[in-house]
C-alpha cells in the first residue's frame, strides 16, 4: 500500500475537484421521493449546486434556498427564512419530504435548525453541513444517517429476507439500481438509502423539477429498522450501520469498501451465498463472472503498460485503482478531494489529498488520467488524454448511466480503460511517425 | 478608506428609467422560491473572462465547485487562460474560528509566484465576511508587495442576486483599474465595450467590423480583455453597453468623471447588428465613419440575405414561442424575425420595465408577453398554433408533450449566435430541430399503452 500524503501545505487550492457538504447533502435529498431539498444559505449557494447537477445530470433538479441576505445575516436566527421558504414552496407543490441543509454562512452566524425544525409541523429533516467542513461524501454520509436518525422508526421484529443498501456518493443511480437487482436475485428485498436509480438516472418524466422525482419513498425510511442486514458500499457510508442498528439492534451490519472487480464482487456474492444459504449465483451473476474474467485477459495488455492518475473522492478511488490493479494497472498516483481513513487501503503508488495543480505538477508520474470533466483540460496541457469519471462531468451525456461495478460493470470499465489507453499511443505512434515522415521530406 | 461600495447606491441607478423611487433590488429574493446565482456568481461572471488576471475566490468550495471552468469566454490572451483556472482559499474550520487573513494573503503569493497574472481579483463571499476578514487591508498590502493591482470585489452572495454582484464588479474595476495607466495613443474612435463577456466568442463575430470601419476597441470589460487595456478606459471616447444593464451605474459613473458617453446595443441578428454599428458611428460623430458604416452594412446585409436564402425557404409560415430571460426576450426574438420567423409570445419574467417595452416594440401588439412561461407556455403554443420553442432545458418536456421542435437558448450554449455570421449559425441549429423527428417521436405510445 501507498504512502498518503494528507495535508497539502497549500494556503489554498487551484483547479479543485474538491466538491462540497451541502452538495453531497443536496445529492442525498434528491434521492428521497418527492423530496424538496432546501439549502439554507444565501440563493448563490443552492444556484452553484443546482446549475452544477443539472448540468451533470443533463436533467432538470429540485433545489430551493432560503436566500439569506444581508439583514437577515445580521437579525435572523433562520427562523424567518426557513419558515417562509417552507411556506413558499408548499403554496406550489406538496413535498413528502424538506431536506433542509445548512452552508457555511448559516453555520457561521450560528442559527439552531434542530430547535427551528422542532416547531415546524410539515415533514422535515435537518441537517448541519457546513461547506468549511468535510466534502461530498461526508454531506452525503451525514444525510443519510440524518433521514434514518429522524424518521425511521425504532423496532425489534426482522424481516430475514430485507437488506437496506447504502451506497457511497460516487456510486452512479444504474450502478445502485445494479447492485440492488443482484442482491434481489439472492432472493432478498433491497431499500436504497438515498437511491438515485429511479431519481437521477436519466428518464424522461413530467413535471421534472418541482420536486425530485423517484427514490427511496419517505414511508420505506419510516419502515427501514426492520431489515435484517444493512449493508454499506464505500468507506464514507460505513458509520450509516451504526445509525441504522441503532433503531434495531438486531438488524446485522455487512461493509464492504468496494464492490467493483472480480476480488471486490466475488467478496459481495460470496457473502450473498453465505446469508441467502444458496450454493449456487443465478445463472446471469454467473455468466457475467466469466465475461469478467475474459475482460481481465483481453484487457490486461493494455491497462498493464499504463500509468494511471486518478483523480476522484476517495471511495471512488478505491474502487478503480482496485479494478485496475487487478490487470496490472500501475495506478502512480491517486489524488483524493479530501482525507479519509479508506486513503490507507487505496492500491496506489502515491495516494495525495490534493488538486489539479498538484496533478499538473506531477504530470511526468502517469500516462491516462481518470477523472472529472476538469481532468480533461488538464490532459489537453500536460499532453495526455483522460477518461471522464465523477462529478462534475460537463463534457458528456449519459454520465448517470456508466456502469463500472459488479462482475457487469467491471467488465465494461475493463474495456473502456483499455481502448483508451491504446487509442492514446496509437496517437502518440502516429504523431512519431508523420513527425519522421516531415523530416524525411525536408 | 473601505473599498465596499455602498448597497444602497447601487440599487438606486438614476440612469435605469424605471428606478425613480425605488429603494430595493430588482430581483430580491424570496425565501424556498427563488432561483438564480448570487452576487459573488454575477461578479465572476463580469470579471472572470479578464484572462490575464487571477481570479481567487477567498471561500469554500460551494463558492468555486461547480463553477470554475464553466464560463465559454474564450481569449485571444497567449499566456495562461485564467478564466478558466480554478483559486480557492478553501476556508476551513480554523479560518473561521481565527480568521483568514494569513492564508488570503498566502494564497495571493502562491499564484503571483506560480501563474504571474496581470492583476489579482479577490473575491469575498459570505463566510469572510461574517468573520470579518480585513480584505481591503491584505489586497492593499499585496498590490504594494507584489507590484500588480489586488482588486477586492466585495461581493458576498447575501448582499443579493447576480445582477447586483455584476454592479459591484464594476464597481471595484472603476475603483481599482480605470485610470490607473495611460494608453500608448489614443484615436478620435476609441470605445470601450462594457458587459460583452465574448460568450462563445460573440466579440470576435463583429470585432472585425469595427476595427475595419477604423474604431478602435480601447477595452472591454471584460470579453477577451486585458487588465492593461481596462486600466487606460477613461481616455475612451464613447463607452458602449453590450446587452448588461446592470453596468449602467459603471458607465454613467465614468460619464460624470471622465466625460465619457454611453449608448446601449445589442449584437444578436441581424438589424440589431447593423443598427448597433451605425449607432457607434453616430454616437463618435464623424460624417465620414457614419457614411463608411452604412456602406459595411449594406454589404454585409446583402451577404448574410443571399446566404440565408435556402433557410428562409424552411422558416416560411413558422411561428416560435420564446422563453428566456432579461434582454434575451427582443434580442433573439429579433434575430427570430431576421430569419423570417414569426415570434408569437416570448417570456417576460425576467427583463427589466424597458426591456418589456421593447419586446412589445419588436413582438407587436398581437404577441403574447407571458409573465409566468412555466405556466403560460403550453397553452400559448395550443393557441397559437406554434411549430418552434426556444427555451431553457427544463421546457424541454412541454415541447414533447406538444410535438413541436425544440431548441435550447440556455447561456451554456455552446456556440455564438452574435453578429451577422451567427444568425447563419442559429438559422442551422433551429432548421436541424425543426426537421428532427425526435421531438415528435420520443414521446410516442409504448406498445403496453392504449
Amino acid at each position: 500500500m501507498a504512502e498518503v500524503k494528507r495535508k497539502s501545505g497549500k494556503p489554498l487550492q487551484v483547479n479543485p475537484h474538491k466538491l462540497s457538504q451541502p452538495m453531497g447533502a443536496t445529492m442525498a435529498f434528491l434521492g428521497v421521493d418527492r423530496c424538496m431539498p432546501l439549502m439554507h444559505g444565501a440563493q448563490g449557494c443552492a444556484s452553484f449546486a443546482k446549475v452544477m447537477f443539472t448540468r451533470h445530470f443533463c436533467e432538470p433538479v429540485a433545489l430551493q434556498t432560503t436566500a439569506v441576505n444581508d439583514v437577515i445575516a445580521v437579525l435572523d436566527g433562520g427562523d424567518y427564512s426557513i419558515v417562509e421558504s417552507i411556506k413558499n414552496i408548499h403554496d406550489k407543490v406538496a413535498p413528502e419530504l424538506i431536506g433542509l441543509h445548512t452552508t457555511g454562512l448559516t453555520e457561521t452566524k450560528g442559527d439552531d435548525i434542530r430547535g427551528i425544525a422542532g416547531k415546524i409541523d410539515v415533514p422535515l429533516v435537518y441537517v448541519n453541513t457546513p461547506d468549511f467542513k468535510g466534502g461530498l461524501e461526508s454531506g452525503w454520509t451525514l444525510t443519510t444517517q440524518a433521514l434514518i436518525d429522524q424518521l425511521t422508526e425504532p423496532g425489534d421484529r426482522i424481516d430475514a429476507q430485507k437488506m437496506v443498501l447504502v451506497p457511497h456518493v460516487s456510486l452512479l443511480p444504474i450502478e445502485v439500481e445494479k447492485l440492488r437487482e443482484v442482491i434481489e436475485s439472492f432472493g432478498f428485498t433491497v431499500v436504497a438509502v438515498p437511491d438515485l436509480s429511479s431519481s437521477l438516472d436519466n428518464h424522461l418524466g413530467e413535471k421534472q423539477a418541482s420536486l425530485s422525482s423517484g427514490g427511496v419513498t419517505v414511508a420505506e425510511l419510516r419502515q427501514l429498522a426492520d431489515a435484517a442486514f444493512v449493508v454499506t458500499v464505500g468507506g464514507s457510508v460505513k458509520p450509516v450501520g451504526a445509525t441504522l442498528q441503532a433503531k434495531n439492534p438486531a438488524i446485522r451490519h455487512r461493509h464492504f469498501n468496494h464492490v467493483s472487480g472480480l476480488e471486490g464482487t466475488d467478496a459481495l456474492v460470496a457473502w450473498l451465498l453465505e446469508v441467502s444459504g444458496r450454493d449456487a449465483p443465478p445463472a446471469a451473476v454467473e455468466r457475467w463472472r466469466k465475461r469478467l474474467q475474459d475482460a481481465m485477459l483481453d484487457s490486461h495488455f493494455s491497462i498493464g503498460q499504463t500509468r494511471f492518475l486518478l483523480a476522484a473522492e476517495p471511495d471512488h478511488l478505491a474502487a478503480m485503482a482496485a479494478s485496475l490493479r487487478e490487470v496490472g494497472g500501475k495506478v502512480t498516483l491517486a489524488i483524493a478531494t479530501v482525507d479519509s481513513p479508506i486513503l490507507a487501503e487505496i492500491d496506489a503508488d502515491q495516494v495525495i489529498v490534493g488538486d489539479l495543480e498538484d496533478a499538473e505538477n506531477m504530470s511526468e508520474s502517469y500516462d491516462l488520467i481518470i477523472g472529472n470533466y476538469h481532468t480533461e483540460s488538464l490532459a489537453h496541457r500536460v499532453g495526455k488524454k483522460a477518461v471522464m469519471r465523477g462529478i462534475p462531468n460537463y463534457e458528456e451525456v449519459g454520465s448517470a448511466l456508466k456502469n463500472d461495478v459488479l462482475y457487469e460493470g467491471s467488465a465494461y470499465f475493463l474495456f473502456e480503460i483499455a481502448n483508451a489507453a491504446e487509442k492514446m499511443r496509437e496517437a502518440r505512434v502516429h504523431h512519431a511517425r508523420e513527425q519522421i515522415k516531415r523530416q524525411g521530406s525536408a | 478608506m473601505s473599498s465596499k461600495p455602498k448597497i444602497k447606491e447601487l440599487l438606486v441607478e438614476s440612469a435605469c428609467e424605471h428606478n425613480k423611487d425605488k429603494k430595493k433590488s430588482c430581483n430580491a429574493p424570496t425565501p424556498g422560491a427563488t432561483t438564480g446565482g448570487c452576487a459573488l456568481d454575477g461578479a465572476q461572471i463580469a470579471l472572470f473572462p479578464f484572462a490575464d488576471a487571477a481570479h481567487l475566490i477567498h471561500g469554500p468550495m460551494s463558492c468555486i465547485g461547480g463553477a470554475w471552468e464553466t464560463r465559454l469566454t474564450p481569449t485571444s490572451w497567449a499566456g495562461r487562460d485564467l478564466t478558466q483556472t480554478g483559486f480557492a482559499t478553501d476556508i476551513t474550520n480554523n479560518d473561521v474560528v481565527f480568521g483568514g487573513e494569513r492564508k488570503l494573503a498566502a494564497a495571493i503569493d502562491h499564484i503571483v509566484s506560480n501563474y504571474a497574472p496581470e492583476a489579482v481579483f479577490v473575491y469575498s463571499t459570505c463566510v469572510p465576511a461574517l468573520t470579518g476578514d480585513d480584505i481591503d487591508a491584505v489586497c492593499k498590502h499585496r498590490t504594494e508587495k507584489h507590484g500588480i493591482p489586488c482588486v477586492p470585489v466585495h461581493a458576498p452572495g447575501f448582499v443579493g442576486a447576480k445582477n447586483l454582484g455584476s454592479r459591484i464588479a464594476g464597481e471595484a474595476v472603476l475603483q481599482h483599474l480605470i485610470g490607473t495607466k495611460e494608453p500608448e495613443y489614443t484615436t478620435p474612435f476609441d470605445i470601450n465595450l462594457i458587459g460583452e463577456h465574448n460568450n462563445t466568442g460573440e466579440l470576435w463575430r463583429y470585432r472585425h467590423l469595427l476595427e475595419e470601419l477604423g474604431i478602435r476597441v480601447l477595452s472591454t470589460f471584460s470579453g477577451d480583455g486585458r487588465i492593461a487595456e481596462i486600466r487606460t478606459a477613461h481616455r475612451a471616447r464613447l463607452n458602449v453597453i453590450v446587452c448588461a444593464k446592470s453596468l449602467v451605474s459603471m458607465t454613467r459613473k465614468m460619464q460624470e468623471r471622465y466625460g465619457i458617453p454611453w449608448i446601449s446595443c445589442s449584437f444578436y441578428g441581424m438589424t440589431d447588428t447593423s443598427a448597433g454599428l451605425l449607432a457607434i458611428a453616430e454616437a463618435l460623430g464623424d460624417a465620414d465613419l457614419i457614411e463608411r458604416t452604412r456602406a459595411l452594412i449594406a454589404r454585409e446585409e446583402a451577404r448574410l440575405k443571399q446566404q440565408l436564402i435556402p433557410y428562409r425557404e424552411v422558416f416560411a409560415g413558422k411561428k416560435a414561442v420564446l422563453n428566456t430571460g432579461g434582454n434575451k426576450a427582443w434580442s433573439i426574438a429579433s434575430a427570430l424575425q431576421d430569419l423570417g420567423i414569426e415570434v408569437v409570445a416570448t417570456s417576460v419574467r425576467k427583463s427589466t420595465e424597458e426591456d418589456k417595452a421593447k419586446a412589445r416594440q419588436y413582438l407587436g401588439e398581437k404577441a403574447i408577453l407571458m409573465t409566468n412561461p412555466a405556466t403560460q407556455q403550453a397553452k400559448v403554443i395550443d393557441e397559437t398554433g406554434a411549430h418552434l420553442l426556444l427555451a431553457g432545458g427544463r421546457s424541454l418536456y412541454t415541447a414533447i408533450k406538444k410535438r413541436i421542435a425544440f431548441t435550447d437558448v440556455n447561456q451554456e450554449k455552446k456556440k455564438s449566435y452574435g453578429g451577422y455570421d451567427g444568425l447563419l449559425v442559429l438559422a442551422e441549429d433551429l432548421k436541424n430541430s425543426l426537421q428532427n423527428p425526435v421531438f415528435e417521436l420520443v414521446d410516442r405510445k409504448a406498445p403496453w399503452q392504449k
